[in-house]
């Protein structure tokens, strides 16, 4: 009996915790469905009385949506691809191979995965204007060649548990590390690619602050266009219109995140591990 | 000994000295021993995140150190030094000790709230019942959604004339609560933070499912009750994952510019439009940045919050030790995979 009040204790919590934290969702998705006569009604519908979806095509033509998705698209691209490459080249340096100063190296990566990100990202912003590499997609390509931090470590926890004998047999035959690298190491690790494409691929859709401060209107990306672009003449923002602009952009990170969810969730919980 | 490995390099006496279990290179067609190009192929492994880190990281840092000094407007050409003068300011101040003492405040609130939280629903989804796969994934399912979409969502939702949270609220005769501004922004800010306390919980589960079933089995056998071996065996197990939570939770929330999304024009120019309650350190920053164009003062307002960041988690560091606990040294440790799925 106490064993099953108190399974029914720890459902009714989760269910309470659920409802709660799932119900921003519901929200979004039902305003999206109002128009505007609804969206003003008082007391407000709590459910749509005519539902259309006529906001979503206004989401799609207030601005060019997909023109803006395509450079958020491109720029998320880029950065995932440049930046697992690199990641999983500098994690293997720091698995598989040693020299003098490694130490200091590796503890100089650890540190700067504490690093505050925001406080060095404006005075990056001043270093790359006065480059004239603002507007340009370069700072995500330098950003990405570099690699991060803490995808280096999620690489190079992977690279270290492989085994030995990989790498000997590959050495007896005369191969040289960087092909040990590219042939043997980096083919056996496509989770850990996954997972750093994922990671990657989501920060940089959902960055806010980098392309608002280094690109213009017309070259920025979604999330920067999203917070701004849906207003009407006197400057205010149409509720319905940004929930239906708004399903659009989180709706493919959710399914992403649904349908990956195994790389997703072992990534994160790693960087608790350190 | 890394020393020793350079000058054998550099006199080209090979590695026989300091490892005695390979035998000397001394065949004149290999160019070099094998720990020797092994060592070559670490740099040219770590060379680009190095450059990287120098180019990217230190020196915007180094390069704000020395905007700080001076009184750079980002526009007029004659820029001179002032020496501590903005730092001065910095301290005299009024808005600045202001916002930051509200950051201060918003961080005491959400960080251990977060952590409390997330523990909590770990231990939760770490119980034996139906579907906690399904409870595991959903709970975490706010956490991947981007900040910007988050913002949007609890703005619609705290809308003065057509949010839910108004219209809630109609029930109880309360009418019309303007959240956005002051003084409630604060506590819409304060949800959206605790909307993502999957972030915490998935961590926290993590570190969970590391301890030893054997131990807990051991400690009721014994006769511990449930709340002993809790807060004998699991906290103590627990404590390296809270202390990581602390330490990254700070950091992320001294410098937080959440508000900013959450305002009338998020823009980086446009901090005018964040109510006063929620103008943290990092806005009044971007003020002084985007809004001001007064980038001396602003960079030794970065500089400020960079150390304040680093003695706190110093402080940290020094003062949980003793109170975190490791129980393998995390270097040993085997990593595993973890899946968010049901794993029974």
């Amino acid at each position: 009996m106490s064993v099953l009040s108190r399974r029914s204790t720890v459902y009714m919590l989760l269910i309470g915790t659920l409802v709660l934290m799932l119900s921003p969702f519901g929200w979004l998705a039902i305003t999206a469905l109002k128009d505007s006569s609804e969206l003003r009604a008082l007391p407000i519908h709590w459910w749509p009385h005519h539902p259309n979806l006529g906001n979503f095509t206004e989401a799609l033509t207030l601005f060019d949506y997909l023109g803006y998705a395509r450079n958020s698209l491109t720029i998320a691209t880029l950065y995932a691809v440049l930046v697992t490459v690199a990641s999983a080249w500098a994690g293997y340096g720091f698995a598989r191979l040693e020299a003098p100063g490694k130490k200091v190296i590796f503890g100089v990566l650890l540190s700067t995965m504490m690093l505050p990100g925001v406080i060095t990202l404006i005075p990056t912003y001043l270093m790359f204007a006065k480059l004239n590499l603002v507007n340009t997609y370069m700072p995500w390509v330098l950003w990405g060649l570099s690699g991060a931090p803490y995808l280096i470590f999620l690489f190079r926890q992977f690279f270290t548990n492989m085994p030995k004998e990989l790498e000997e047999a590959a050495i007896v035959d005369g191969c040289g590390q960087v092909r040990i690298f590219w042939r043997i190491f980096l083919p056996q690790s496509w989770p850990v690619i996954a997972t750093s494409l994922i990671l990657s691929f989501s920060w940089s859709w959902g960055d806010y602050i980098a392309p608002a401060l280094l690109l213009d209107d017309a070259r920025t990306t979604l999330a920067v266009k999203l917070a701004t672009g849906y207003v009407n003449e006197h400057g205010q923002q149409l509720g319905n219109v940004v929930a239906a602009g708004a399903v659009m952009y989180v709706v493919p990170v959710l399914a992403l995140f649904l349908i990956m969810q195994r790389g997703f969730i072992s990534g994160i919980s790693t960087s608790g591990l350190k | 000994m890394s020393t020793g490995q350079l000058t054998d390099q550099a006199a080209g006496t090979g590695t026989s000295a300091t490892s005695p279990s390979r035998p000397p290179a001394k065949t004149p067609r290999r160019p070099a021993p094998l720990r020797i190009r092994r060592a070559r192929a670490f740099y040219v492994f770590t060379v680009p995140w190095v450059i990287g880190f120098l180019a990217l990281t230190a020196f915007p840092l180094g390069y704000a150190l020395w905007l700080s000094f001076t009184n750079a407007d980002g526009l007029s050409p004659n820029t001179r030094f002032v020496g501590l003068e903005n730092y001065r300011e910095v301290f005299s101040d009024p808005e600045t000790m202001d916002s930051l003492w509200r950051t201060g405040v918003f961080t005491a609130i959400t960080v251990p709230l977060g952590i409390l939280a997330g523990l909590l629903l770990a231990v939760l989804v770490n119980q034996p019942i139906r579907a906690r796969g399904v409870f595991r994934t959903l709970l975490y399912l706010p956490a991947v959604v981007p900040p910007v979409g988050a913002a949007l969502t609890f703005k619609l939702i705290f809308d003065r004339d057509s949010g839910a949270a108004n219209g809630f609220l109609d029930v109880f005769n309360v009418n019309g609560v303007s959240w956005l501004v002051d003084p409630y922004a604060r506590w819409v800010l304060i949800m959206l933070t605790m909307w993502t306390v999957g972030n915490g919980m998935i961590i926290s589960l993590a570190g969970l499912q590391d301890i030893p079933r054997e131990l807990l089995e051991a400690a009721r056998v014994d006769g511990a009750s449930p709340w002993q071996s809790f807060s004998r065996i699991t906290l103590p197990l627990l404590s390296p994952v809270i202390f990581f939570q602390v330490v990254t939770g700070i950091i992320g929330s001294l410098q937080t510019f959440a508000p900013l999304l959450m305002s009338l024009s998020p823009t980086p120019a446009g901090v005018t439009g964040v109510p006063e309650s929620n103008y943290f350190f990092m806005i009044h920053v971007f003020a002084q940045y985007f809004a001001n164009g007064r980038y001396g003062y602003a960079s030794a307002l970065l500089w400020v919050l960079f150390a304040i960041i680093c003695v706190v988690t110093f402080l940290i560091f020094k003062l949980s030790k003793g109170a975190v606990f490791y129980s393998v040294e995390p270097e040993q440790a085997k990593s595993k995979p973890r899946t968010i799925g049901d794993a029974r």
